[in-house]
């Protein structure tokens, strides 16, 4: 029998969970649109998760950064991709519909399988220390393999860079439930990273559009010969 | 005198009783509601509230016949059907926080068994009939439930952990407990796990329409085709007694498993009743909503479907593993 954990640490668990759940539904959304709304959703699920845990541990720093990650990640990131794939995805999509590899109840079913892999691989730290919340960072393993997942089963760019920059809010999570008191200029310096990566997608994105004219990577395997 | 009535001690066997005629009188009853409100959400004026009571009525005064060739097996299944889903509320807590003597005859599974009992003999009796029609509905909806039936086992393992046993009436009381017990996320993931399988289970969007006509994309309602008047209103009457016990189920033992009555008094059993009416009312609106703002899925896409149900019920159980979840 499990005994229940308080309100607040139960909540930031309910919202680590939301989160690897939305993971899976970008893997299965097969439009880059419905993508990008499902990360944004999913930064904006961070920003109420660093509320949650500035709320319950009284950590001021974590508003700010709350409202910084989520400008950054709900309105900045969405909006640039949205902008970036706005002609190729309007003209439909070239390449990302349907660039599934595996069905998507497979795919499911196999992610269901790495998630579990990155349960147990936690698991078996045994972490029970009330500062680290073994759950929460379970789950933000779980997330890691499953935007890996993403990135194998999905064959165009733009699903890629977004499985990359999930990695990169599964990466935030486990910072946020394990170091929470991270000086606020170190969660920064750490955001604007993904911008760096935005960017270098972007360029990829582009360059491979205007040189293929698809985003798909099927087309990739030409070069080989 | 008024205040004494009231107060005055129910006898355990009428409580036991009224469970299962609160479920056996109330059920056509809901599915009248959730026609209207549909209805309502759709511009249309709708059926009556009352309108299944008075088709289950008219039905039990038609004739019945029974295709040739078909066994006596064809006229016992509604029967044993009902009998099934009116032996379930025995088991589940419908009115009471405590259980009840015969409460304890079936856990869980045992509840899972009858309700699967129930839609076993339907399907032979479809079988039974040579129609083509029912026999297309029976055989899918027993391929979907095989499909479905390992997010039910998550869901049961989930409540094991959770509580140390399988009986609903623990999971229930577990609930109550503290906050802290409703806003983790194995219980949440479960509960949700439970409801998209309650509704593939009762035929609603996005797995079936309920109220087509087109046979091709039938699978529970395709299976009755054969039956008539007095034995079609049973089966009539068995699925909606079926959506009642799901909904009582998802109700008083995960989501809201209050108002149930505490003590034997008649004021708190008659308020168990209403509160159990009200709760069942409110999912059958949302099931309405759901019916109302989603297409059909296409036959081959249900296992999507499943696999998004299965997904929810393995990671309730996984967030148990490394505890506190």
């Amino acid at each position: 029998m499990n005994t229940a954990p308080g309100v607040y640490q139960g909540a930031a668990d309910v919202i680590a969970a939301l989160m690897l759940l939305l993971e899976f539904g970008m893997l299965r959304q097969a439009l880059v649109r419905d993508q990008v709304r499902l990360y944004a959703a999913q930064s904006a699920l961070i920003s109420v998760l660093a509320i949650v845990i500035a709320a319950d541990r009284s950590l001021p720093d974590l508003y700010a950064l709350a409202g910084l990650s989520g400008a950054l990640k709900v309105v900045a990131v969405p909006l640039v991709l949205r902008r970036l794939l706005g002609r190729p995805a309007s003209e439909e999509a070239p390449g990302v519909a349907g660039s599934h590899t595996l069905s998507p109840a497979t795919a499911v079913l196999a992610s269901i399988g790495l998630a579990a892999f990155g349960f147990f691989c936690f698991g078996a730290l045994h972490l029970h220390s009330p500062e680290a919340p073994a759950l929460a960072l379970a789950i933000a393993g779980a997330m890691v393999f499953v935007s890996f997942g993403l990135m194998i089963v999905r064959r165009d760019v733009a699903s890629q860079a977004i499985g990359f920059f999930s990695l990169e809010n599964a990466i935030s999570l486990a910072a946020l439930v394990v170091a929470a008191g991270l000086p606020l200029i170190l969660e920064t310096a750490f955001l604007f990273d993904l911008l760096v990566a935005v960017v270098v997608f972007a360029m990829l994105m582009r360059a491979h559009h205007t040189r293929a004219e698809s985003l798909s990577t099927a087309d990739l395997t030409r070069l080989r010969g | 005198m008024r205040g004494r009535a009231v107060s005055a001690a129910v006898p355990i066997p009428v409580i036991q009783l009224l469970q299962v005629l609160t479920v056996a009188l109330c059920a056509p009853g809901l599915t009248g509601v959730i026609a209207k409100v549909e209805a309502r959400l759709q511009g249309r004026r709708g059926p009556r509230v009352l309108q299944p009571y008075y088709d289950l009525a008219k039905l039990c005064r038609k004739e019945s016949l029974a295709p040739e060739g078909a066994s006596w097996f064809f006229l016992a299944a509604p029967l044993v059907a009902v009998a099934a889903y009116l032996t379930i509320p025995l088991l589940i807590p419908v009115l009471t926080t405590y259980g009840l003597p015969l409460g304890y005859m079936g856990d869980i599974l045992g509840g899972g068994f009858l309700l699967s009992l129930a839609s076993f003999v339907v399907a032979v009796a479809a079988l039974e009939t040579g129609s083509p029609y029912a026999q297309l509905g029976s055989s899918r909806a027993k391929t979907f439930s095989a499909i479905t039936e390992p997010v039910v086992l998550f869901v049961v393992f989930t409540v094991a952990l959770l509580t140390g046993t399988d009986l609903p009436y623990a999971l229930a009381a577990t609930v109550r407990s503290s906050a802290g017990e409703v806003i983790r996320p194995a219980h949440l993931l479960a509960s949700a796990a439970l409801f998209m399988v309650i509704l593939h289970e009762t035929g609603r969007i996005p797995v079936e329409t309920h109220t087509g006509t087109s046979e091709f994309g039938m699978i529970e309602e395709a299976r009755s085709f054969e039956h008539s008047g007095p034995y079609l209103a049973l089966l009539k009457w068995g699925g909606q007694l079926k959506q009642l016990i799901l909904f009582t189920i998802l109700a008083d033992v995960f989501l809201a498993p209050w108002g149930l009555a505490s003590t034997q008094r008649l004021g708190a059993v008659l308020l168990a009743i209403v509160a159990l009416l009200a709760k069942a009312t409110v999912i059958g609106v949302v099931v309405a909503v759901i019916d109302d703002s989603f297409a059909k899925l296409r036959l081959f896409k249900i296992t999507e479907y499943a696999s998004a149900a299965f997904l929810l019920a393995v990671l309730g159980v996984f967030t148990l593993y490394l505890g506190g979840g």
